[in-house]
């Protein structure tokens, strides 16, 4: 019975919303001016545009001598759909909604205990609607916090605004928070009763989105602060590099204190020496010989230089350069002995022998120490290629000095 | 970035060292520890994995330690965003070296805070060039030749004897400015061949000296914002 004057309202109510509609898209352009300027201009609009957008609400005129003005809603609309960060408002009227919510639950109750199920099914239709326009609300308010927050307050310029803007953005985390306390699911659960359709929007949805809210809006808050001080340590730290120089530039011979010089040093101004760890090539550890070797082969072969023409000098330089002269001639004859040794095979040589044998100019114990030395100045893998064996007696039966009379060297 | 860290690596490195002698995980430092004794300031920026390392007051226990000998210990700056050495005890040398370094910070002072100034100006950020900040002498060439007073101040500040430029060509000025920055471990240059620099917290440890410097001197230098400002909205 009260089907038919229903449906012929809504379907007028849908003609009417789909024409005023397209008048925002009809006069996008002088809408846009009007959003960015302080007015709409009128020249391109005729009369009875102007007239039809001042019924739709999309215009408005505060006043019969002033101009048109957007309505609020519809700057927020735009504000909204351009995520104008600078304009957009943040608006979660919790306690407004629930009120609405309450009444429609009751009107829901009544039609279905009338049993009038179409009423039933409109009642619980604008409550979804109500529902999701609460959510969409809070999304809507945490997206524009999240996007200021992520671009840093770009929209406004200087710090003082980026800092203004930051204390209004955490007051509205307040108002939202506050907002959600407004919501009491003991009450909710009270009133939507054994009713599963409402209990699931009203109750389960609700609360797990609300949670979502909650904790978005708890970490939002977080990094506001955190950007807060920083916003404020740049300010800070702007103000006192610039008043410090500043102040250097006036005072060009300001010298402070010598902290240094006090009983207690303060501890910024407490910085050691650097220390440079220095290390060396050592070849007193084997296993790195090896490494050392490669190390030396990968040397890059000094550039061929011409031999340096050398004045004559003076004469003690000249007998140094005999004495390593002479030093490296016992070398490299002791090398040859350590040849001739290889060369024997396994058969033991007796270095005195040697030198007799090849009639070698060099003293008895300089060729011995000589033999002695190189066999210890081998790499030790080379070392353990011979055994050098000493032929030594003691000197007196009352300490234990030892005299090397000879030694045989051989392939181990 | 460090929370891109592998879970696995993190856990391995953990298992390590719990099981690992006193002597062994000192080891694993020898690189850190050597950095900090020639003098180098460690954070977050320069080197990462050190700075997480020694944000553990185990390990810096340990480092300490490890110093003790060598008349050294570790210090922090008050934000904790950088970490040094100092001495462990202050004799007649020591003091007579941090004379002199002192001396060599204050003439620095004015330089180093011009071109945070100038920083700040040139690329219209809203702050002091702060650790983690990219700065590229491209960036500070391009707005150096579209700005006379600009290009002014730089000419004058790379000709300070801190920074020491001879040239009057805007690029090798520029490049003694930065090279000079990087040498006293204000600025990182992550590949060498590329010409982008991060701002390292060693700016933090400058930023509290001079404030120590106006508390201790009293001087009329004021950091906060007028307190007008607050009582606007």
């Amino acid at each position: 019975m009260s089907d038919a004057p229903s449906h012929d309202l809504e379907s007028r109510l849908i003609t009417t919303g789909v024409e005023r509609l397209a008048l925002l898209g009809k006069h996008a352009e002088a809408l846009m001016a009007g959003y960015a300027r302080d007015e709409v201009p009128l020249e391109g609009l005729s009369t009875t545009a102007l007239n039809r957008l001042l019924a739709a609400r999309i215009l408005w005129r505060p006043d019969e001598q002033g101009g048109v003005k957007l309505a609020p809603k519809v700057r927020e609309l735009i504000a909204e759909m351009l995520a104008d960060e600078s304009r957009r408002h943040v608006n979660a009227d919790v306690a407004e909604t629930l009120e609405l919510m309450r009444s429609l639950v009751q009107s829901y109750r009544e039609a279905r205990d009338g049993g009038e199920y179409w009423r039933q099914e409109q009642q619980l239709l604008r409550l979804r609607q109500e529902v999701d326009d609460l959510n969409g609300r809070f999304a809507d308010a945490i997206d524009s916090l999240w996007r200021r927050l992520n671009g840093d307050f770009g929209f406004v310029s200087r710090l003082g605004d980026k800092i203004r803007e930051n204390e209004r953005a955490q007051k509205q985390i307040v108002r939202l928070l506050d907002g959600l306390a407004l919501i009491d699911f003991d009450e909710l659960i009270e009133l939507v009763g054994s009713d599963g359709a409402l209990r699931k929007l009203l109750v389960s949805g609700l609360q797990q989105q609300l949670t979502q809210h909650y904790t978005s809006l708890r970490e939002v808050q977080r990094r506001m602060v955190e950007l807060m001080a920083r916003f404020r340590q740049q300010q800070s730290r702007s103000r006192l590099v610039a008043g410090m120089a500043g102040f250097l530039r006036e005072h060009p011979g300001f010298v402070p204190g010598n902290y240094a010089r006090r009983g207690e040093v303060p501890a910024l101004v407490n910085r050691a020496t650097p220390l440079v760890a220095a290390g060396a090539a050592a070849l007193d550890h084997h296993p790195d010989s090896r490494a050392l070797t490669e190390l030396l082969h990968r040397l890059p072969r000094p550039a061929q230089r011409p031999e340096p023409v050398t004045a004559a000098g003076a004469a003690a330089p000249q007998e140094d350069a005999l004495v390593a002269a002479r030093h490296q001639a016992l070398k490299e004859e002791v090398e040859r002995f350590y040849l001739s040794v290889v060369d024997r095979g396994g058969e033991g040589v007796s270095a005195l022998e040697y030198r007799q044998e090849g009639a070698l100019e060099w003293g008895e114990e300089i060729w011995l120490f000589q033999v002695i030395a190189e066999f210890q100045g081998l790499p030790r893998n080379e070392q353990r290629a011979f055994r050098l064996s000493q032929q030594e007696s003691q000197a007196s039966p009352y300490n234990h000095l030892r005299l090397i009379h000879d030694v045989v060297v051989q392939l181990a | 970035m460090s929370q891109d860290m592998n879970p696995q690596a993190e856990s391995d490195e953990a298992m390590i060292s719990a099981h690992a002698s006193p002597e062994r995980s000192l080891v694993a430092l020898g690189p850190l520890v050597e950095r900090l004794l020639a003098g180098e300031f460690l954070c977050a920026v320069s080197d990462e994995s050190a700075f997480r390392h020694l944000q553990d007051e185990r390990t810096r226990e340990q480092i300490d330690a490890y110093l003790r000998p060598l008349n050294r210990r570790l210090a922090t700056n008050h934000e904790g965003s950088v970490y040094f050495l100092a001495w462990r005890t202050l004799d007649e040398g020591a003091r007579e070296q941090l004379s002199r370094q002192l001396a060599d910070t204050v003439n620095s002072l004015l330089p180093l805070l011009e071109w945070l100034q100038l920083v700040q100006e040139a690329l219209g950020r809203d702050g002091p060039a702060a650790p983690g900040d990219v700065l590229k002498p491209a960036d500070f060439s391009s707005r150096c030749e579209d700005h006379q007073g600009l290009r002014e101040r730089l000419e004058r500040l790379a000709g300070d004897p801190f920074f020491g430029s001879q040239s009057d060509q805007l690029d090798a000025q520029l490049k003694q400015v930065f090279k000079r920055l990087r040498e006293h471990g204000y600025l990182l240059q992550p590949h060498p061949d590329r010409q982008y620099y991060l701002v390292t917290a060693k700016i933090d440890y400058l930023i509290d000296l001079v404030r120590f410097i106006r508390d201790e001197e009293n001087l009329p230098v004021d950091d906060q914002a007028p307190s007008g400002q607050e009582s606007l909205l």
